[in-house]
């Protein structure tokens, strides 16, 4: 039957880019840490090499995170509101205490990682002696019991890491997933979609960052840890199979749920089909996937960076296709409600981006990267890595 | 049981002037491109079986409202009589009411920053009138008051009348009650709006 609407009264969406790259950037930040935490909480030797790697890394995208969120506040100077109110049936107030509560738990448990290195580190002058001295906070004792210490205490906040991390990205699931006027959102997959597509992005990154660190720490990227990027690469196939699993099941359900939720799965099979299909789940999924299959690709540097640049694009995809997609899909009214990113959201996604990548790149090159059996180079400036 | 406040809209007797619309707006000085109360309407069939539909929303001053239970800050409150209302001071803008909301009925104020809804015109309520959309209605189709006292006109329509609510299903027990509507109003037809239907 021909139904005409007269009087579409305009809505607006108001959770755009800014909303999408702060599930994104959580979700990196619990991934990278998730996996490098292998090595000091779940005592897998060869993970240890890239523990203090991850943890700046998930430090930093945690640090920067929030940011997104304040811009995207129409009232950013009362954000302290969110501390002095509490609501518990609100998702978002329960992320206040998560956003505190990881990143401390971080940078204790990073303090841990690197106290040794430091200590090692005051006799060579300079700014890095006096900012090493300054971080020990006088704790320079190297006695056999006082590492022994610095292990037991990493594995202890390394631990409380892995469940913190787990809900710092979880409780973003729970927020959309909490919905129950939109179709699109209100899955109990959500949390468990977010945290295991975290996972995917979050190695995707790692993977790329450690080469990076490697090279310009240490010149050269060493056998050790390429057979490790093998042993990752096939850790991320898994994810990208679990994470793939999840999404194949989540699309079947909601195509079977109601009637706004199969016209939410026929939007995402047709107006949304290039993002939906081909950029977050063909080429940010099956591709990589494909290539990982091969023991070969896998041992293969730039076949591994290709694979991780694509799931890094196809996480970043789906974060969009959930948040903005999921709010495109009209309540009231009988049009589809559009989204243009504005200059404002994509310059502050942008600023935020270039800051955190200057601030990693920065304590990349101050801090003592040294793993097990592996010295930093004097000779070889580390500045150079944020030029190239 | 104490008092709680509902409307009935007796679509019935709606002539979709949208007086209400501009009486929301003049009373509640609403800026231009949002909307606290506003009149859908639409058309279905071929000549010469035809019928038009409209259909007046507003804030449904919920039950259990989505958007007090989504706000981080309890910036949205809810008074004893069931009016939903929203702290000015104290909302930081972060949209997840609106997000949250299956009605639309929010939106962020362009020039004060907040969250903002209808109120069922709470401080002309207070003074003992009826909300400007009721009191300007030229039908007489919108119908405000106690729904718990059996001399109000509201609790004899819904005790006499058959009435639909829109998307009962999300369990936020609207309070705003349809006389006559058309089922293809009380929700978008999205399978249509996303192209699956012909």
């Amino acid at each position: 039957m021909p139904t005409v609407h007269f009087f579409d009264t305009p809505h607006e969406i108001y959770w755009g880019l800014l909303i999408a790259l702060y599930f994104y950037y959580t979700g990196m930040s619990a991934g990278s840490f998730i996996l490098t935490s292998l090595g000091t909480v779940f005592g897998i030797e060869k993970y240890k090499k890239v523990s203090k790697v991850g943890v700046l890394m998930a430090i930093v995208l945690l640090a920067f995170a929030p940011l997104h969120l304040l811009f995207d506040l129409a009232q950013p100077g009362r954000f302290y509101n969110l501390f002095l109110h509490v609501n518990l049936t609100s998702a978002m107030s329960w992320g206040v205490y998560l956003l505190i509560l990881y990143p401390v738990d971080l940078v204790i448990y990073a303090w841990y990682l690197f106290r040794q290195d430091f200590v090692q580190g005051l006799n060579k002058g300079g700014f890095k002696a006096g900012l090493y001295s300054f971080l020990l906070f006088g704790k320079k004792d190297m006695s056999p019991a006082a590492l022994a210490n610095d292990k037991k205490k990493a594995k202890f906040f390394g631990t409380l890491g892995v469940p913190l991390a787990l809900l710092v990205h979880g409780y973003t699931g729970f927020i959309l997933g909490n919905v129950q006027g939109r179709a699109i959102w209100h899955t109990p997959l959500m949390p468990i979609i977010f945290i295991m597509s975290a996972m995917v992005s979050g190695t995707g990154l790692f993977i790329i960052v450690m080469m990076l660190v490697e090279k310009f720490k240490f010149g050269r990227i060493g056998e050790d840890i390429r057979s490790l990027i093998a042993d990752i690469a096939n850790l991320m196939k898994w994810f990208i199979v679990v994470d793939g699993a999840l999404m194949i099941i989540y699309f079947i359900v909601l195509w079977y749920s109601s009637e706004t939720g199969y016209a939410a799965g026929y939007f995402l099979l047709h107006q949304e089909g290039w993002s939906f299909l081909g950029l977050e789940n063909g080429l940010g999924m099956l591709v990589p996937f494909l290539i990982l299959l091969s023991k070969k690709a896998r041992q293969s540097l730039p076949l591994v960076t290709l694979a991780s640049v694509l799931t890094i694009i196809g996480v970043l995809a789906m974060r969009i296709n959930l948040v903005i997609g999921g709010q495109k899909l009209p309540l009231t009214g009988s049009k589809i409600v559009e989204y243009s990113v504005s200059g404002r959201d994509l310059s502050i996604g942008l600023g935020i981006g270039i800051l955190a990548l200057v601030v990693l790149t920065w304590l990349y090159s101050v801090l003592p990267m040294n793993r097990p059996g592996v010295q930093e180079k004097e000779s070889i400036p580390v500045s150079k890595g944020v030029a190239q | 049981m104490g008092k709680r406040y509902a409307m009935v809209i007796d679509l019935r007797k709606c002539v979709g002037c949208h007086a209400c619309t501009v009486a929301c707006k003049s009373e509640n000085n609403v800026p231009l491109g949002v909307n606290r109360s506003w009149v859908e309407e639409l058309e279905t069939g071929k000549f010469p079986n035809v019928s038009r539909h409209r259909l007046p929303r507003l804030c449904n001053h919920c039950e259990n409202p989505s958007c007090l239970n989504v706000c981080p800050v309890k910036a949205t409150y809810q008074l004893e009589d069931g009016t939903v209302l929203v702290d000015y001071d104290r909302c930081i803008g972060c949209g997840y009411c609106i997000a949250a909301c299956p009605y639309d009925a929010r939106f962020i104020n362009p020039e004060r920053n907040t969250a903002e809804k209808c109120t069922y015109c709470h401080e002309r309520v207070e003074a003992g009138l009826q909300p400007a959309c009721v009191n300007t209605c030229v039908a007489g189709a919108r119908i405000f008051g106690d729904k718990n006292d059996p001399t109000s006109e509201v609790f004899k329509l819904l005790t006499t009348q058959s009435v639909a609510v829109s998307k009962p299903e999300t369990n936020n027990r609207p309070q705003t009650y349809y006389i006559g509507a058309d089922e293809k109003s009380l929700r978008p037809n999205l399978l249509k709006i996303v192209g699956g239907e012909k």
